[in-house]
């Protein structure tokens, strides 16, 4: 049940992420919004390597290495979020960067105002 | 063999060692990533090396010492090395290509470089696909950072309107990503391919946000608007890396993706390429700048691979031969052609006039051209060959017509684009000063020459690079640092002595038109000793089309045959492109000489049914309802080039543009490729009937047409070249007449067409080249009373008009009379009268020309006027002393292919009993009416001369005016307008026509592409809708239509 509501929100989250990214036209704004799909996407990661009833893929005293696969959720998707954030992190700052330099250049945030290269 | 992990660890090493550097050492820095991507350039060869000649078996690693999902895998075996290789490669070349900024920026820029690399590696070697996921987004933070390596300050919006698409195309690519792990248990393509993902519940939707996502990064129309502003902004050195390795990465991305989605998909696959491939050249059509230009190629080859990886189901084992050779051609070319306009400093197409200045970079400009659009040497070349070959056999001629037409699109724009830098005015400023640019054009270079001989290798069929003429001509490209005249002489006896080694070999129809090409060319070349100075580009071009016109005749299969008629066509155009004003229709000659040749292709391709070369003769087992549409394709392929009606507006500019001793070569000499093409399909084809149609009627009505409005147009010129080149049109009429009448006499006909016109059209257009470079002028109301200055050119005009009138007693008169005994074996009576029509209109030009040239008043300025050089008469006379020879002992030639002709055409042969020549109608003794008519003709002259006596000298200005305002000067001299009377009555024939229809289509073209590419808006955001508006279509209609 859970994983189902993780889903459901983090799709949500994508939906509404992308529809803010492209109905804004102020850059930081669209920023913000992919960050919003990308946390849906890496809730959705989540909630497809979640078995119900099962801990954290993390071997202590209560998850023996020996009955761990009975144990502990699917570990894949977990390593997987963790790189899918940080690649976000880089190309959310490398996008802040560039916002940041395009209003220096121009002092407008809006999308529409850098279309010299077209056609 | 040395771990291919290195690929990856080499550059990211050498980028964490960068940051222990002190940021004052970046020499040291940059010297540390040559180090790093020679190594990587070494290790991917070397494994190339081992799988190509060792036959190793491919290896692979895996990452952590576990097997997949657990760890990742990476692969490397034959294509992995080949596309590592043209990565590194690349990247060393750009990195030395982008030297000044590397330095100016420091280590960081250096670092972000060497990521970039590794990533595309990366891409390539791993079979894992959240790894790829991981190595697309590492490979878009780079390029985000290496676009503004460029100076342009616009790259900055590019830049992120790139990253906006990039995390679209991320969230789609994860999502796919994460449901294919849930429902395969695998994150291996490998497995993947075992689990048959295709299969499962939903398994199609999520391999498509895969599919689509991969798809996306090769920039597919329309959703590609991003790419092309990078294109456009970046520092041209990244943007060669960007278009060659990046395409070759994400090419290689899809194509593991297809191994998955199994055959399902590659319509899909197809569809999107092809869709770019046109589109994308389309668009490039209108485009001003440069790099926006490149960029517009970059999509539609990178379409047209695509199409090649969607059609692995009827290409099978030889994708990768026809893949890899497109995109090796594409990268090398496109990598080189961007390294080339970072030496060039404004972005205008005609910018690139600066390269006027620098032989070796034009050099480089056309072969890079040339390599990108596959024209023989080339790898692409061959590859393109299977290709059409492949689709043709399998049925899909959609398909294979709009491949064909795409590529013509490409080679319009891009040959116009080299006619601007060779006829542009050159811009004050010079190439900008870039050593390393230079070095990495001139590797690239190599390089392309070098895979134009692997691939010739590799293919199985003829290695053109190895074939002697073609090695000749191109032997004149390392010898231009010498005089013209030693390369003339060169020229001359390279042409003299493979015509005596080779001669033997030819049966007696080829043997004539080896005769006219090569020791006929040679005999035109001479009049190339009257040029001065070095006289670059002009020998690697006219060797290049005679190398072309030899292996034609030398060709006993469809390939051979073909690729001399590339050959040939591409020399030809360099050669034609030299003239003063013939920009514009060099590129027309062009433009309908390879559509003609794609038309040869495609009927090659049909007639081999499955195999990929055939000998010309098998054309003859090729049957119905087949058979007719593979003649029509050739005949309309070679037609071209032979300039009938409808397809001949090329011709005027072409040869009369032309420079003098050029305008023989292409007129005399060139034409007859055509003819030879025509005579192959008629010897092995014959008759052919289309919908009840007979198709040699068809030919015959085209060829009486042609023989009429060729000399019709012919008669209204004011130019005398001009008047000369559709007198050709004309000619090439009566020789299409000829052969289309399918009977013995009217092959015979058109071979004595092919031997005198090459002898009377050479020798016009080099007296009348000779007098326009004395008297500055081509127009004929300019000239007048020319004869007593120059006499010679007069005696060479004089007995041209004669032959070519074909009155007696010169060879034109044989011509005549072998004409007229065919037409009488013929039952064709309605197109005859066209024929006999256009006799005597013939004549009205051929009097216009030597009456207004030479005869009348001479003009104030032309008083002190020279003959034409030497070197320019001296063929002349000797096509004087051919002409008459020829009138008197025409056997010599003829009856040897009288003889051959018996066996396709058993009756209605001559008998030739010593200088007695009959047939069923009449006889014909040269000698005879030699003497006869040499009698009159004295007898006429004797007689003038005594009754000129006591004619009254009017001196020139003695005239007296009418009552007439001249509104231009030129109207008051009698030559302007020679035949006004005649315009009136038959001028509605000349209307024209055809250069309307074509001009039509061409700016319908043009402007729809012009509208077109308004699509791209350069709004970042608008790029990301039409981005997800073209998965939702590509989901509708590929998934939806077919799939799920």
């Amino acid at each position: 049940m859970i994983a189902q509501i993780v889903m459901a929100t983090g799709f949500t989250l994508i939906l509404i992420g992308l529809y803010g990214a492209l109905s804004n036209r102020n850059l930081l704004r669209m920023i913000v919004s992919f960050t919003l799909a990308e946390a849906g996407v890496h809730m959705v990661l989540v909630a497809v390597g979640y078995i119900t009833g099962r801990t954290a893929p993390i071997l202590d005293q209560a998850v023996p290495a020996d009955e761990a696969a009975t144990l502990i959720i699917d570990p894949l998707p977990q390593a997987l979020v963790l790189t899918a954030i940080v690649i976000g992190v880089g190309i959310t700052a490398l996008m802040l960067a560039y916002a940041y330099k395009l209003f220096e250049k121009k002092r407008s945030l809006d999308i529409g105002s850098f279309t010299e290269l077209k056609w | 063999m040395v771990n291919a992990i290195f690929l990856i660890a080499a550059p990211l090493a050498a980028a964490f060692l960068l940051g222990l550097l002190k940021e004052q050492w970046r020499h040291a820095g940059y010297a540390l990533m040559l180090v790093a991507l020679c190594f990587m350039c070494w290790l991917a060869l070397d494994w190339l090396l081992m799988f190509a000649y060792r036959g190793a078996a491919p290896v692979e690693i895996m990452t952590a010492g576990t097997p997949s999902p657990f760890a990742i895998k990476l692969r490397m075996a034959l294509p992995e090395a080949a596309l590592v290789l043209i990565v590194c490669v690349t990247g060393l070349l750009s990195a030395l290509a982008l030297r000044d900024t590397l330095l100016r920026l420091g280590r960081r820029s250096i670092a972000v470089l060497l990521v970039a690399i590794m990533a595309y590696c990366g891409i390539i070697l791993t079979r894992d696909i959240f790894n790829l996921f991981v190595f697309f987004e590492l490979a878009a933070i780079a390029t985000g950072g290496l676009i503004l390596l460029s100076n342009d300050e616009r790259a900055l919006a590019a830049g992120f309107k790139y990253l906006v698409v990039t995390q679209v195309i991320g969230i789609l690519l994860l999502v796919g990503i994460i449901f294919t792990y849930h429902a395969s248990g695998s994150l291996n393509v490998d497995d993947m391919v075992e689990a048959s993902l295709g299969m499962m519940p939903n398994g199609s939707l999520i391999f498509f946000l895969m599919f689509i996502a991969l798809v996306a990064e090769l920039k597919p129309v329309p959703a590609n608007g991003w790419a092309l502003d990078i294109y456009e902004s970046a520092h041209p050195a990244y943007s060669a890396l960007f278009s060659a390795a990046g395409a070759s990465a994400a090419l290689y991305a899809v194509q593991k993706l297809l191994a998955v989605g199994g055959a399902d998909w590659l319509p899909v696959a197809t569809g999107i390429g092809i869709v770019s491939f046109v589109i994308g050249n389309l668009l490039a059509l209108p485009q001003t700048n440069d790099r926006r230009l490149l960029g517009y190629s970059s999509v539609a080859q990178t379409g047209l691979i695509l199409v090649v990886l969607g059609q692995r189901d009827v290409l099978g084992e030889l994708t990768d031969f026809v893949a890899l050779g497109l995109l090796c051609a594409h990268a090398v070319a496109k990598a080189g052609l961007f390294w080339l306009s970072g030496l060039i400093v404004r972005r205008e197409l005609t910018a690139w006039a600066t390269l006027r200045g620098h032989p070796l970079m034009l050099f480089a400009f056309a072969s890079l051209i040339c390599l990108l659009l596959g024209l023989p040497p080339f790898p692409g070349f061959y590859a393109k060959w299977e290709l059409v070959h492949v689709l043709a056999a399998e049925g899909r001629l959609a398909l294979l017509g709009l491949i064909l037409f795409g590529a013509l699109i490409e080679a319009t724009y891009l040959f116009r684009w080299f006619g601007y830098a060779i006829k542009r005015d050159k811009p004050a400023e010079d190439l900008a000063s870039a050593p390393g640019g230079i070095l990495a054009i001139g590797a690239t270079v190599l390089i392309g020459w070098g895979l134009g001989y692997l691939w010739g290798e590799l293919s199985g069929r003829a290695n053109l690079l190895t074939l002697l003429p073609l090695l000749f001509a191109l032997a004149f490209v390392l010898l231009e640092w010498l005089p013209a005249w030693i390369k003339n002489a060169l020229a001359i006896a390279g042409m003299a002595g493979y015509f005596a080694l080779t001669w033997s070999d030819f049966d007696p129809l080829r043997l004539i038109f080896a005769v006219i090409f090569l020791a006929g060319g040679a005999v035109t070349l001479l009049a190339s000793f009257d040029a001065h100075g070095r006289r670059i580009g002009f020998y690697p071009s006219a060797m290049l089309m005679y190398a072309g016109m030899t292996l034609l005749i030398q060709a006993t299969d469809t390939f051979a045959f073909f690729a001399a008629w590339e050959v040939l066509t591409i020399g030809s155009y360099f050669l034609i492109l030299r003239g003063k004003d013939s920009e514009p229709h060099a590129l027309s000659y062009l433009v309908f000489s390879l559509g003609g040749a794609f038309l040869i292709l495609a009927g090659f391709a049909l007639a081999a049914q499955g195999a990929h070369q055939i000998e010309l003769e098998a054309l003859k087992t090729v049957l119905t309802p087949l058979a007719p549409w593979i003649f029509l394709l050739l005949a309309i392929g070679f037609m071209t080039k032979t300039a009938a009606i409808g397809l001949h507006i090329w011709l005027p500019g072409a040869h009369a543009e032309a420079e003098t001793d050029v305008s023989p070569m292409v007129s005399g000499i060139l034409l007859k490729a055509g003819l030879f093409g025509l005579f192959i399909l008629l010897m092995h084809m014959g008759k052919q009937q289309l919908y009840g149609i007979e198709l040699t009627h068809l030919m015959l009505w085209v060829g009486a047409l042609t023989a009429l409005l060729g000399n019709l147009m012919a008669i209204f010129q004011e130019d005398a070249k001009r008047l000369l080149a559709y007198s050709s049109i004309g000619q090439m009429g009566y020789a299409l007449f000829g052969l289309a009448m399918m009977n013995h006499l009217g092959w015979l006909m058109a071979l004595m067409f092919v031997i005198n016109h090459y002898i009377y059209k050479s020798m016009l257009f080099l007296s009348v080249g000779g007098v326009a470079k004395r008297t500055g002028t081509r127009a004929m109301y300019q000239m007048g009373g020319l004869i007593s200055l120059m006499p010679l050119s007069f005696i060479a005009v004089l007995i041209g008009i004669i032959a070519m009138s074909g009155v007696p007693p010169l060879s034109g008169f044989g011509g005549r009379w072998i004409f007229y005994n065919a037409i009488l074996d013929s039952e064709m009576r309605l197109p005859m009268i066209l024929i006999f029509l256009s006799g005597p209109v013939a004549f009205l030009y051929l009097f216009r020309l030597i009456h207004t040239v030479f005869l009348g008043q001479l003009k104030d300025q032309h008083r002190k006027l020279k003959e034409a050089p030497f070197w320019v008469v001296l063929p002349q006379m000797i096509y004087v002393l051919l002409l008459i020879g020829f009138a008197l002992v025409p056997g010599l030639a003829l009856r040897h292919v009288d003889h051959y002709m018996n066996q396709f055409f058993p009756e209605g042969g001559l008998n030739w009993e010593g200088i007695h020549i009959s047939s069923l109608y009449g006889y014909w003794e040269p000698i005879p009416i030699m003497l006869i008519i040499g009698g009159i003709f004295a007898t006429l002259f004797l007689w003038l001369l005594f009754v000129n006596r006591r004619a009254q000298k009017v001196k020139q200005f003695n005239i007296v005016f009418a009552a007439e305002r001249p509104y231009r000067p030129e109207t008051t001299h009698y030559a302007w307008e020679f035949f006004a009377p005649y315009r009136k009555a038959l001028g509605f024939l000349v209307q024209p026509l055809a250069t309307r229809f074509w001009n039509t289509l061409a700016d319908s073209l043009h402007n729809g592409a012009d509208l077109g590419r308004r699509l791209y808006t350069g709004n970042g955001q608008t790029y990301a809708v039409q981005f997800l508006a073209f998965v939702l279509i590509v989901y509708m209609l590929g998934v939806g239509g077919g799939l799920s």
